[in-house]
């Protein structure tokens, strides 16, 4: 696994897991933007609510699989580590990923449940900024 | 102002999404610099390839002062 990673990655496994977390933190504010024009919290005149949730759900899904991906390149390669070092990163990122399984989870089953969503959501997006501040933003000086 | 078309939207807002994602890639790529870490690491072996060489020389050119003495 460990091999196969460096390969993909080319030797870059931090450079590419940062892009990527990147990329998935600036998608998430996004997505909290999508949602409150989808709830009707926020009216903006170029954007109605139908195009904003649909947008919503299929950046959501690219965001689901970035996650995935990070997480299999952050576990793969370096492991779990709970000590002083990662220890707020990987329980955060434990979190991240059970509230990410939880939405998914929710928005299939759908019904009552369905209330949950913006919680669930906020959650997630609070999430993934510690997880990215406790890993990324570190690489980028940022915290 | 009437507001865009269904489609205007949906496509407007997509591009929108990847534009996030192209900023994101660029400004972390432009903190990293254009070097990849195992370019650096490769570059880094050689300058510590040639020093060793460098310094085995030096100590052999003494050795053989010494022994001309």
């Amino acid at each position: 696994m460990e091999q196969l990673i460096e390969d993909v990655t080319r030797g870059n496994v931090t450079e590419v897991k940062v892009v990527i977390a990147t990329v998935v933190m600036g998608l998430a504010v996004y997505q909290l933007l999508l949602a409150a024009v989808g709830y009707g919290w926020l009216r903006p005149r170029f954007l109605s609510s139908a195009p904003a949730l649909w947008t919503h759900r299929a950046s959501g899904d690219t965001i689901a699989l970035l996650t995935i991906a990070v997480a299999t390149m952050c576990v793969g390669y370096y492991g779990f580590d709970f000590g002083d070092d990662g220890g707020t990163h990987a329980i955060v990122a434990v979190g991240l990923l059970g509230v990410l399984a939880a939405k998914v989870l929710v928005v299939r089953v759908g019904g009552r449940l369905s209330r949950l969503l913006p919680l669930l959501g906020v959650s997630l997006l609070a999430l993934i900024a510690v997880t990215w501040l406790t890993s990324a933003g570190g690489f980028l000086g940022i915290a | 102002m009437e507001r865009p078309s269904q489609g205007a939207q949906l496509l407007g807002s997509l591009l929108a999404a990847l534009a996030i994602a192209a900023v994101a890639i660029a400004l972390v790529t432009a903190h990293f610099g254009p070097t990849s870490s195992a370019e650096r690491e490769l570059q880094e072996e050689r300058i510590e390839q040639r020093e060793e060489a460098l310094e085995e020389r030096r100590e052999l050119r003494e050795e053989q002062l010494e022994q001309g003495r």
